[in-house]
């Protein structure tokens, strides 16, 4: 009797688990787009100057703070302070030219063609506002937070 | 009710194995169906897993025989916090245990990352069911613990070593630890495999990291508060390999926790970061290895198994697959910065991280050399305390010098007359108390002496760091210095965390040293009415006594004790002989005197007649280990607690990211 029982609540255990894992294929059993989404070189190269300018900007910060509580002299602050900044500067006007290239060239084939959560899933996320082109480039000695305006987006973001 | 434990096994060994492949499928081919699929497969798992898990503890409360597992190390008479916690006491419980663990964390690192690492995450999934699937494979095949048998009248029992509080507590936090580490291990890996070596893996696994790294220690510190109390031989930490198999992956730990902040930084150690993390996640498995094979003789080895050669077999494809893939990527993980000073930060960091491998390094061969020489000369040797405590002193020093030293440096480059400066008054304090402590006699013990004024120097240097940081907020418009303190440490937790974890590492060494260096002990046999003399404490044997506990017979030596004319009750050292498990146990009795931070440490070694046979050890400053545990605790949490200005720093890059990656 009780083995019974235990087969058949490890029977319903293993088709819970079956349903749970062919969940994907049951909620779209045929879509024009099962690819996971591959980073292009121009986000990897994105991501690398977001990388670089984070970098730069904390270098600054930190310099500012140990220079403030005495860990660098008045000689070493002056001494460090232009390259920083420079390469603040750099990575921030790069990322700008960046983005700019970007948005002047309109998406000809997204590569998600089909919007995610599917429709019957949920709502669309909220496409975010409409991008500001032409906004001034952050100045070359400017440290502070970046300013890029938000990109348009043809879909939601697709996640795993 | 064994054979629908042993079904949810079964069904999520099918689910791993099957993540396992469909996973690494799709993240090669690109398939997103599978990919969500295979991930779905590992929250399977971890549903039938915990199914498992709660069949295994209803079969323990109940105390089911027919379980061999409950008969093997639970009795009838054996209170029922003992009896839950047998959960972990055996091998096939705690495998089961470290599975439960390694999908809860795994699952969860996949789901609350999936928005940061979503292009990682499809490489995530396969590596996390691989090494699921290795203990899932062991629960299922080699070492289930859902094997039944007519039931016997009563179980073995739970061996008496275990039957203490603080067992409770460690196990589970050494698991926390050891399979924590896998979210590094395979969120590394998958960026590896994935290409995208760039900063997100290490921000989508920075809290679990330094979770897992936190649980180790508080495990390492809980589990020798154990061994303090319930082998009691007088000491806190004896180079037993069980002991230094959690030491390893926790030094290892530690040093990738300093250099990732310098690839953060600076973008450089990528591939140094990369081979700390399979080296700490590497080690984690050997500890398991070590405490569930019985391959070395341990106080804290339970079992003599047959999962060794499964182990040493997975530890090796781990390495080899870690390594292969290290290699692979290579040219992803070239830095494109170089060190611009060796007087910085990073400098120090890199000086640390050295001593900190090449420490753990030399305890890994202190460990494997007894296993090497017995299988290749059939000789067996043991290398003994001696081995372990010259390198402690040897690379333990450096270490503690810079931890006092690193935060006093500048990013970057610091020049000698800043360096200078800063470092003025921690030296000043240190030479002070060296020479204080110089002249109450410290000097019988050199490297202890040496240890003291290296303390000195790192607390004086993180009390220095916080009233110049709370200083330099203060000047920017803080209104009171509780804010300046409170703001500045809200805004850099992990350093001033860092520093509390500092001040908790500082303690453990005084603690550490005023044990080994400077504690007394001295032998006796009393009978009523004599007494004995240790270290200003008089102890006077009272006489015998006999009782019974819930399960075991109590046989206790009462002592009054007395120190400077003031007496300060009675202590009952003894022994306790266990029915079901048919063993007897020492029962040290400890005084403690939490001003002096010392221990009055007594031990009945034998009863014969009316006569007691002593060991009285009086361990001072050993207080200070326990409290560096609180401390270290407190600094962890400072570390760990989220932040919510970086937290929306985050959510603003990658939402850039996004808008971005639609468009690209």
């Amino acid at each position: 009797m009780i083995e019974g029982l235990a087969l058949a609540l490890g029977a319903a255990l293993a088709v819970l688990c079956v349903v749970l894992v062919a969940r994907p294929f049951l909620r779209e059993p045929q879509t024009p787009n099962d690819r996971l989404r591959e980073p292009s070189p121009a986000e990897r190269q994105r991501v690398s100057l977001e990388e670089e300018r984070d970098r730069a900007l904390a270098a600054l910060k930190e310099l500012e703070f140990d220079h403030r509580t005495g860990k660098v002299s008045d000689a070493d602050y002056r001494e460090a302070l232009g390259p920083l900044r420079r390469r603040a500067a750099d990575a921030l006007s790069r990322l700008d030219g960046m983005m700019r290239a970007q948005m002047s060239t309109p998406p000809e084939e997204p590569r998600v063609p089909e919007p995610w959560p599917p429709p019957d899933e949920g709502d669309l996320p909220d496409p975010g506002p409409t991008p500001a082109p032409g906004e001034p480039a952050p100045g070359p000695d400017l440290p502070g937070p970046p300013q890029h305006p938000p990109m348009p987006q043809t879909g939601g973001p697709q996640t795993l | 009710m064994a054979l629908f434990g042993r079904a949810a096994l079964i069904v999520a060994l099918g689910l791993l194995v099957y993540a396992a492949v469909a996973g690494a499928v799709a993240a090669i081919r690109g398939r997103r169906r599978l990919a969500e699929s295979a991930r779905n497969a590992l929250v399977g798992a971890l549903g039938a897993t915990a199914v498992a898990s709660v069949v295994l503890l209803g079969a323990l409360a109940a105390k089911d025989f027919t379980f061999t597992y409950v008969a093997e190390h639970t009795s009838r008479e054996l209170p029922l916090g003992y009896t839950l916690a047998a959960f972990w006491s055996g091998q096939e419980g705690s495998l089961l245990l470290w599975l439960l663990i390694l999908l809860g964390l795994g699952v969860s690192a996949v789901l609350l990352n999936g928005r940061l690492t979503r292009d990682v995450l499809p490489w995530v999934v396969p590596i996390l069911a691989g090494v699921a699937t290795f203990f899932a494979v062991l629960l299922v095949f080699i070492a289930t613990p859902f094997a039944t048998q007519a039931a016997p009248l009563d179980g073995l029992g739970l061996n008496p070593s275990l039957q203490n509080p603080y067992m409770l507590a460690h196990p589970p936090l050494l698991y926390l630890g050891y399979v924590g580490l896998t979210i590094p291990f395979a969120f590394a890996m998958a960026a590896l495999a994935s290409r995208r070596t760039d900063e997100r893996w290490i921000v989508a696994t920075r809290r679990w990291t330094l979770a897992a790294w936190a649980f180790l220690g508080i495990a390492i510190l809980v589990g020798a508060k154990w061994a303090y109390e319930e082998v009691g031989w007088g000491g806190w930490y004896a180079w037993d390999p069980v002991e230094n198999a959690a030491l390893m992956p926790w030094l290892v730990a530690t040093a990738y926790l300093h250099s990732v902040m310098v690839q953060e930084k600076k973008d450089m150690l990528r591939v140094w970061n990369a081979i700390l993390v399979a080296g700490a996640f590497g080690l984690s498995l050997f500890g398991t290895f070590l405490t569930r094979s019985g391959i070395l003789s341990s106080i804290h080895s339970f079992t003599q198994s047959s999962i060794g050669p499964w182990f040493l077999g997975f530890i090796t494809l781990v390495i080899a697959a870690s390594t292969a893939l290290i290699l692979w990527r290579l040219p992803l993980l070239r830095s494109r910065t170089r060190l611009e000073s060796l007087v910085s930060r990073e400098a120090a960091f890199l000086y640390n991280n050295l001593f900190l491998v090449a420490f753990a390094l030399t305890i890994l061969w202190g460990v494997l050399y007894p296993i090497i020489s017995e299988a290749v000369r059939g000789v067996t040797v043991t290398v003994g305390a001696p081995y372990y405590e010259f390198f402690a002193i040897a690379f333990g020093l450096p270490i503690v010098l810079l931890m006092g030293l690193g935060p006093l440096i500048a990013w970057r480059r610091a020049s000698l007359k800043a360096l200078g400066t800063s470092v003025l008054w921690p030296a000043a304090a240190a030479l002070v108390t060296g020479a204080v402590l110089l002249s109450l006699g410290a000097g019988s013990s050199p490297a202890g002496l040496i240890g003291y004024t290296f303390a000195a120097f790192v607390l004086a240097a993180i009390v220095h760091e916080f009233a110049r940081g709370t200083r330099a907020r203060r000047a920017t418009g803080s209104a009171t210095w509780p804010r300046a303190f409170t703001s500045l440490v809200g805004r850099n937790r992990r350093r001033y965390g860092g520093y509390v974890v500092h001040a908790a590492i500082v303690l453990l060494l005084i603690g550490a040293i005023g044990i080994g260096g400077f504690s007394s002990s001295r032998e006796a046999s009393l009978e009523p009415g004599e007494s004995v003399t240790v270290a200003g404490y008089t102890l006077t044997f009272l006489g015998s006594e006999q009782r019974r506990a819930a399960n075991a017979q109590e046989l206790r030596a009462r002592l009054a004790v007395e120190r400077g004319g003031k007496q300060l009750g009675t202590i009952s050292p003894g022994k306790n002989r266990y029915f079901a498990e048919e063993q007897t146990s020492n029962e040290v009795a400890i005084r403690s005197d939490p001003l002096r931070g010392e221990d009055l440490f007594v031990i009945a070694d034998q009863f014969k007649g009316r006569t007691v046979f002593l060991q009285v050890i009086v361990n001072p400053l050993v207080n200070l280990i326990w409290l560096a545990g609180l401390v270290f605790l407190a600094g962890s949490l400072v570390t760990l607690w989220p932040d919510a200005r970086e937290q929306q720093r985050l959510a603003r890059r990658f939402a850039e990211r996004d808008g971005a990656l639609v468009r690209a």
